[in-house]
């Protein structure tokens, strides 16, 4: 049996070899560059909540109200996970969004959750549906409302994007708030305006700039282009952290059109604005 | 427990695909090659697991008469059509002319007739993002009605006017506003990817 220092010497062999069979595929600039991009992305993701957070993005704030009005009538609510699905045959660019549209999903499932509104996700993929039935799970735990978990349920509605679409036209269900975020490509207006036919509030998002004009005519809300990655960080904030960046970017506007009125009066009229605000 | 297990995995998995893709290193390739393969298989396993569980829905929709029994029928049907059709004895998989012949005289044409909706659907969303009285609809109709009225079929000088204008539209005004939304989107695509590399998530509600 080597001792310890045999075994470390060992290690150390290993990687030193490793290190001699190794060479940079990219030169040593880019490599650099490469972890360089990795550790701003890093500096990035480190913050919890979106900085500019102006508005209501896909009018997401609206979800719990539609849930209350859909607990109301006794409906269902519904929602797709678009046609781009996470192990399907397309780019990652449209896999991506439907990661991205997981924490939308968990934050409906969880309103939904909490007012005793069963949901209905379906996704033209099985690992997304196996995501969404994690999701769903997770949201019923997190409310402890494990009871109502079986009126929830993901469906995986067959392989291709036209079957997604086709899936919705004819879908007999009329649930009172639909939703559907995630990748779309051609087959978007059909999807998206047989989801919206049927409900009484939607909300859509996708990643995809080509679609922008189909989520912007079907949906009460719409999430366009980055809007569908920034929404998440934006539901996870708490209402002291939303209403404190809300505050704080109200704050930074008047400044700048403080400056801005400053800068003109002393330019116009030769006003010294800045010295009586300072009280020179 | 729960949690950082699947974490730690992405962020392994991640970090030496990233790795791999910056140095050469035959080990490291091999141990990158043998972690695609395996999420291939992942994939292939979770489509198996999607079908069968898509044929049990409705086998037991179409037994126990629930939902919607005859489309339940349709699809087991269209599945076992396809199924015979690219397994049968001496059948040569996709490629098989059979499986051909199904593609090209049956699921095309029903795919060409749901597309060939989307131009009702265009019109039936106009009148929906109308009633919506939502500004950005408003906003995009208007515009899109420019855009048609600038690509007219139109002769002469007023013609010549119409194409430089629709032009200079489409390469100025609407080309920017996409480009802007293309590199809007990489970047939160990249920060997003990072985001799942490394598993964070931040204080959920």
């Amino acid at each position: 049996m080597p001792n310890l220092g045999e075994l470390l010497g060992t290690l150390v062999g290993l990687i030193g070899s490793q290190f001699a069979a190794s060479s940079l595929r990219l030169g040593p600039a880019p490599s650099i560059a490469i972890f360089l991009v990795v550790l701003v992305l890093l500096s990035l993701v480190a913050r919890p909540a979106t900085r500019w957070t102006t508005r209501d993005l896909g009018r997401l704030a609206m979800v719990p109200r539609a849930m209350a009005l859909a607990a109301e009538s006794g409906a269902a609510a519904a929602f797709s996970l678009g046609s781009a699905g996470v192990s399907r045959a397309t780019s990652a660019f449209d896999r991506l969004q439907t990661l991205a549209a997981l924490p939308v999903l968990g934050h409906v499932a969880r309103t939904a959750a909490r007012a005793g509104v069963p949901l209905r996700v379906t996704a033209n993929d099985a690992v997304a549906v196996h995501l969404a039935e994690v999701t769903l799970d997770d949201a019923h735990r997190a409310t402890e409302t494990p009871e109502r978990g079986e009126r929830s349920r993901a469906e995986y509605v067959g392989e291709g994007r036209p079957v997604a679409a086709a899936v919705a036209l004819t879908d007999a269900a009329w649930p009172a708030a639909a939703f559907v975020a995630g990748g779309l490509a051609e087959e978007s207006l059909l999807m998206l305006q047989a989801t919206a036919d049927d409900a009484d509030w939607t909300s859509a998002g996708t990643g995809a700039p080509s679609q922008a004009g189909s989520v912007l005519l079907s949906g009460d809300g719409a999430l366009i282009g980055p809007e569908l990655y920034q929404a998440p960080s934006d539901l996870r904030a708490s209402g002291h952290d939303r209403t404190g960046v809300l505050a704080s970017n109200r704050l930074i506007l008047a400044v700048i059109g403080l400056v801005l009125v400053g800068s003109f009066a002393a330019v116009a009229a030769g006003v010294d604005l800045a010295g009586a605000l300072a009280g020179r | 427990m729960r949690r950082s297990l699947p974490a730690a995995t992405v962020v392994v998995v991640g970090l030496l695909l990233l790795l791999d893709y910056v140095v050469i290193n035959p080990t490291l390739a091999a141990l990158a090659d043998l972690l695609l393969e395996l999420l291939v298989l992942l994939a292939a396993g979770a489509a198996l697991a999607g079908g069968v569980a898509l044929v049990l829905r409705h086998w037991t929709e179409m037994v126990g008469r629930r939902a919607d029994p005859l489309g339940s029928v349709v699809l087991l049907v269209g599945f076992a059509a396809i199924l015979i059709a690219g397994l049968y004895p001496g059948s040569s998989g996709s490629t098989d002319p059979a499986v051909r012949w199904l593609v090209a005289a049956l699921l095309a044409p029903l795919i060409a007739s749901l597309f060939a909706m989307l131009f009702f659907f265009l019109l039936g969303a106009a009148r929906r993002g109308l009633a919506l009285r939502r500004r950005e609809s408003s906003l995009m109709l208007a515009a899109a009605g420019v855009v048609v009225v600038l690509l007219l079929p139109i002769g002469g000088v007023p013609g010549d006017w119409l194409a430089t204008a629709a032009s200079w539209t489409l390469a100025v005004p609407i080309g920017g506003v996409f480009r802007g939304l293309l590199i809007g989107v990489a970047v939160v695509t990249a920060v997003h990817a990072t985001r799942v590399l490394l598993a964070v998530n931040g204080a959920d509600e």
